[in-house]
């Protein structure tokens, strides 16, 4: 389970943090493989040159270590070709001889300079003049001598030997051992035989005759630091690391170190120690060169050990070179340390990198989420600003787009939802309108069958009437007064007739002739008629027009009739005198035009206006009552309306609003009868 | 004045009232005037005799103004009759003029108008006459 609560909770991380981890990841680990095969190729690569070096300098080491012999071997030679040896030797006068042998060893730096006779017996030791007469002849060297070889080689001298050759060369040659951990187990404590590097050379008498002696001369190696310093020198250049010389090199006496420059840990030449065990198995036993690392008294060395063989063919010691190994595990680790911070360096670096790069990747990322959280809030106007064009930037333009089409939809609805609220606003008035206007037309509808049906009726009555009064009053000789009465009976019915003939106009509805026309044009002409009327009942007339209106589809006549009984209608509610306005304009939703008429008169008490329309409505003493009715019919007939405010005292205001399109609906086919 | 024969005209209307009252009206003018209440009792007493002038109701039960003046046209293309009514309509108009009704005259007139579109009537009764 924690497992899978960890795996979890790295599903649950920001993007962000999620593609460092995995950069970071794969990083470390890319780094930690280069590293761990970085170090084990440098560190192989390192030794490897290293003990290529070790393998050349033993083999230079070798080159100085024979050119040693060889000098030696020559000054043996060349010694023994001497006329005073031959002499003394033929002769058997000694005086002198040993004195110029001992010159000749000391001029050569040789150890031990010494003339046998043609038996093997020591004539003169020119370093030990006193001690002579012992027998060499077993002496391998001086036995091939005498057979006239001259040899040179390396060779273990006993303690008796050297002790006879001089006792301060017996003294170099003791070793006490010191105790070594890794070395080998032997026997004894102690070491008293030296090695020498020697050479004896025959020196010849007559011609074939046998050989009058022999000279063998030598170095002993033990405590003779000569050779080993100038390998050093020479080889390795006395270079120092940290004090310490790199370059070591070393003459063991089978396991014994007898010259070397290897310093112990109290900076002294470690002669006496031994060798490790490994090399002695390796070197001494199985006579096989050892290279490679070995801890050589105080130090971890790379090393390189041959046998050294006497000339026998026996192994009697080892040439030893060796170099530290700090200064190339040194080097190795400043290789690695460089390399690991170069490493590290580059993580960092791509670390910096990526975290750009994941920056750059999450950050249109981070703003789409900002994004859908303000318009999961309702701010539809966000917009996300990605210019890129991968997929991302590709994404941002979708939602973009999307957050467009959405803005644009809730916009629509918005916008269709109040249009909705007005249209049931404008909805409900209207059907309310049309309601009342029902009530009306229905009224109306009514009222003009009755009329048609009362006016026939009343009409042939009228005519009887009419026609009889007439009659009278046509005959001759009627006094006045009953002349008056007929005139008055005649006007009577003929003011009946007009009622009957308004009220048969109001029922009949005859079908309306429309023509596109000016509506300014009616008002024009409908005031025109009106106006010297008005100025003699002292009424300002004005208009007030918009000459742009656009012409509509109407009967001049009912038009002109409905303009004209407003207009009349105003002049009567002014008396005294007033002003009339007139003005047209299109309404403010552009459908409609209007027609007002505004007087200054007496106005309308509120409780008549619902009234206004009603057939036979009237206030005036004169008038039939219809003419507003009639006007009402004109203009619902064309699909407009009359409205009325009103205030008494103040004044009226009667609006005509006939719709810039014809009803369809609306066209009523004649009315008959 | 006596000796001319008079000119013979016929009123129709189904109300007798209206029928006695433009009677009336035309007898000053020295015509002679019959009445008759229906379409029906109008074409016998054109049957009977020729009139120089008809006036037809439009709205009369029975057969009505409009198809007696049909009737009446189709005996005699040059009768002259004047449609009278109480409920004029432009359509009514129209109709009786293309019938070949001389002249509609809406209800209620003054004895003068009526006796005018007589005269006329009578006028160009003549002229064919005259001809």
């Amino acid at each position: 389970m924690p497992r899978r609560g960890l795996v979890r909770r790295f599903v649950d991380f920001p993007l962000r943090r999620k593609l460092l981890l995995s950069f970071l990841a794969v990083i470390a680990f890319g780094g930690v493989i280069t590293l761990i095969v970085g170090t084990r190729l440098e560190h192989r690569t390192i030794i490897d040159l290293a003990q290529a070096k070790v393998r050349h300098d033993l083999a230079s080491a070798w080159m100085m270590y024979h050119e040693r012999l060889n000098a030696i071997a020559d000054v043996v030679r060349l010694s023994a070709a001497r006329e005073f040896l031959e002499d003394a030797l033929r002769t058997g006068r000694r005086d002198g001889l040993a004195l110029k042998l001992d010159l000749i060893r000391q001029e050569y730096g040789l150890d031990v300079l010494t003339l046998t006779d043609g038996r093997g017996r020591v004539v003169v030791r020119s370093r030990r003049p006193e001690t002579s007469g012992d027998d060499q002849s077993g002496d391998p060297f001086v036995e091939r001598a005498l057979a006239g070889q001259t040899v040179a080689g390396t060779q273990i001298v006993s303690g008796k030997e050297l002790l006879k050759e001089g006792p301060d060369l017996f003294e170099r040659a003791y070793f006490a051992f010191i105790p070594t951990p890794k070395a080998a187990e032997r026997a004894g404590d102690h070491e008293e035989n030296g090695m020498m590097l020697k050479a004896a050379a025959p020196v010849a008498g007559d011609e074939g005759g046998p050989y009058l002696g022999v000279l063998y001369g030598g170095i002993l190696f033990n405590r003779n630091y000569e050779l080993v310093d100038r390998i050093k020198e020479i080889v390795f250049k006395g270079e120092k690391y940290k004090g310490h010389d790199i370059g070591t090199a070393t003459i063991f006496q089978g396991d014994l170190r007898i010259s070397t420059n290897v310093l112990d840990d109290r900076e002294n030449r470690a002669v006496g120690t031994r060798v490790s065990r490994e090399v002695d198995e390796a070197v001494l036993r199985n006579g096989r060169s050892y290279i490679g690392r070995a801890f050589v008294v105080t130090a971890w060395y790379i090393t390189a050990y041959e046998p050294i063989r006497d000339i026998d063919g026996r192994i009697v010691g080892m040439l030893y070179v060796g170099m530290l190994e700090r200064p190339y595990i040194d080097l190795r680790n400043r290789v690695m340390a460089t390399f690991a911070g170069l490493a590290g360096l580059c993580t960092l670096g791509l670390l910096g990198l990526l975290t750009i790069i994941a920056r750059q990747i999450t950050r249109p990322l981070a703003a789409m989420v900002e994004a859908t959280d303000k318009i999961a809030q309702g701010d539809l106007s966000h917009r996300v600003e990605i210019l890129q064009g991968d997929e991302i930037g590709q994404l941002a333009g979708s939602f973009n787009r999307m957050t467009d089409e959405l803005s644009l939809a809730h916009k629509d609805l918005t916008e269709w939802g109040r249009t909705l609220e007005r249209r049931v606003e404008e909805r409900t008035r209207e059907l309310r309108e049309t309601e009342e206007q029902l009530i009306i037309s229905e009224k109306l509808a009514s009222l003009g069958k009755m009329a048609a049906g009362v006016a026939h009726e009343i009409n042939n009555p009228l005519t009887s009437i009419l026609i009889n009064a007439h009659l009278l009053l046509e005959r001759p000789g009627e006094n006045e007064e009953d002349k008056e009465t007929l005139t008055l009976i005649a006007d009577e019915t003929t003011r009946c007739a007009t009622i009957v003939k308004g009220l048969l106009d109001f029922a009949r509805q005859t079908p309306s002739k429309a023509a596109p026309t000016n509506i300014n044009d009616i008002v024009d002409r409908t005031l025109q008629l009106l106006e010297k009327q008005a100025a003699v009942r002292n009424i300002r007339i004005e208009r007030n027009l918009d000459r742009s209106l656009p012409p509509i589809e109407v009967d001049e006549n009912k038009i002109q009739q409905v303009f004209s009984n407003l207009a009349i209608n105003a002049c009567e509610a002014m008396p005294e005198g007033g002003a009339l306005v007139v003005s047209s304009r299109l309404s403010r939703d552009g459908t409609h035009i209007e027609i007002v008429f505004t007087d200054t008169g007496a106005g309308i008490p509120r409780e008549n206006i619902p009234k206004l329309f009603d057939p036979f409505f009237t206030t005036k003493s004169f008038g039939t009552g219809l003419g507003l009715a009639v006007s009402y019919g004109i203009v619902r007939q064309r699909g407009g309306t009359i409205l009325v405010r009103s205030e008494v005292g103040r004044g009226s205001v009667f609006t005509v609003r006939i719709p810039l399109a014809e009803p369809r609906e609306e066209r009523r086919a004649e009315e008959t009868p | 004045m006596t000796n001319a024969p008079k000119y013979k005209i016929l009123v129709v209307d189904d109300e007798l009232t209206v029928c006695k009252s433009i009677r009336q009206a035309l007898l000053r003018e020295d015509y002679e005037v019959d009445m008759a209440l229906s379409g029906e009792e109008a074409l016998r007493k054109e049957a009977e005799r020729h009139y120089d002038v008809m006036i037809v109701d439009l709205m009369m039960p029975g057969l009505s103004g409009m198809d007696l003046l049909k009737s009446l046209k189709a005996q005699n293309p040059d009768s002259k009759i004047i449609m009278v009514t109480g409920y004029p309509t432009m359509k009514n108009t129209i109709q009786a003029m293309q019938l070949g009704a001389f002249d509609f005259l809406p209800k209620p007139f003054l004895p003068s108008d009526l006796r005018g579109v007589v005269a006329r009537a009578l006028a160009e009764e003549k002229e064919p006459a005259a001809g």
